[in-house]
């Protein structure tokens, strides 16, 4: 007798627990739900002029109309010829673009330059708001 | 004539038991629905930038270029030359396509310039400068 009694109890309890499933199943919900929202893209988009095989698609500037920024092979930033430090670039931009509304902005890069500091010039002059803006690589 | 008070306590529970099923089939959905990018690229840091903005993401197609200058498009690692026949492929398949840099900030300009190149001969003109995002208060 007693050692069927030892047996039951032992049986009664070889269930698995069902109650934290629901808690499981929303944690896994949350990941997948969180997951892609932290890939997203962050960037600064830009409109390259494409193949110029008609000459009437390049527009002539007039040399006053233009404001040049210059990153230098090493990293210095001129603008106008004139060194100038980041955090400053774009109130100067904004006050030549303010000053007469035709300025062109061009961004002259010398292929020793780091992107990082042609990217951060890019992000001055889209924080400027100069709407006629321009890529140009430096000759060697 | 008196009214009978309802003494029936029994129903009163909003019934729980089936969360559990809700909870599953909702992360099977999502589970389904997540997509995650199959591209490794390289490894690089991107450059800093407070003027970014979110990007399309079904649009992109990345272009992967490390501190080393190399070159990275789906996958594979390809020499600046090789870049503007992929690109052509892929803007003939999708015209509205956005090449993506995930460039690091300290790969020489002249890298990107020669991408660059590829692209305009490609005619995959819009472009987009990936970036980390930076906060205005947090800068040095």
């Amino acid at each position: 007798m007693g050692v069927l009694a030892k047996r039951k109890k032992k049986r009664d309890g070889g269930e698995i627990p069902m109650a934290s499933t629901s808690d499981v199943a929303f944690l896994l919900l949350i990941f997948f739900i969180v997951m892609p929202m932290k890939a997203d893209e962050i960037g600064i988009s830009l409109v390259l002029p494409g193949k110029s095989n008609n000459k009437t698609d390049t527009a002539k500037v007039s040399q006053k109309n233009v404001a040049v920024i210059r990153v230098t092979a090493n990293n210095a930033i001129l603008f106008d010829e004139q060194p100038v430090r980041l955090g400053d670039l774009e109130a100067r931009i904004r006050e030549r673009v303010e000053a007469n509304d035709k300025t062109v902005v061009i961004l002259e890069t010398h292929p020793d330059a780091n992107y990082g500091m042609m990217v951060a010039c890019l992000d001055e002059v889209k924080l400027s708001g100069a709407r006629k803006f321009s890529l140009k690589t430096t000759k060697l | 004539m008196q009214f009978q008070r309802s003494t029936d306590k029994r129903n009163n529970d909003i019934p729980t038991s089936s969360m559990g099923d809700i909870a599953f089939l909702l992360l099977v959905f999502f589970i389904v629905t997540v997509v995650f990018t199959d591209e490794a690229g390289l490894v690089v840091k991107l450059p800093r930038a407070e003027a970014g903005e979110e990007g399309v993401r079904d649009l992109i197609s990345n272009i992967f270029i490390n501190k080393q200058g190399m070159i990275s498009i789906d996958d594979v690692i390809v020499p600046s030359t090789s870049v503007a026949p992929i690109m052509m492929k892929k803007v003939s398949e999708n015209p509205f396509l956005i090449v993506a840099f995930k460039t690091d900030k300290e790969t020489p300009y002249r890298v990107v310039d020669e991408v660059m190149e590829g692209l305009k001969e490609a005619n995959a003109v819009k472009v987009f400068f990936n970036t980390d995002m930076e906060l205005p208060g947090l800068m040095y």
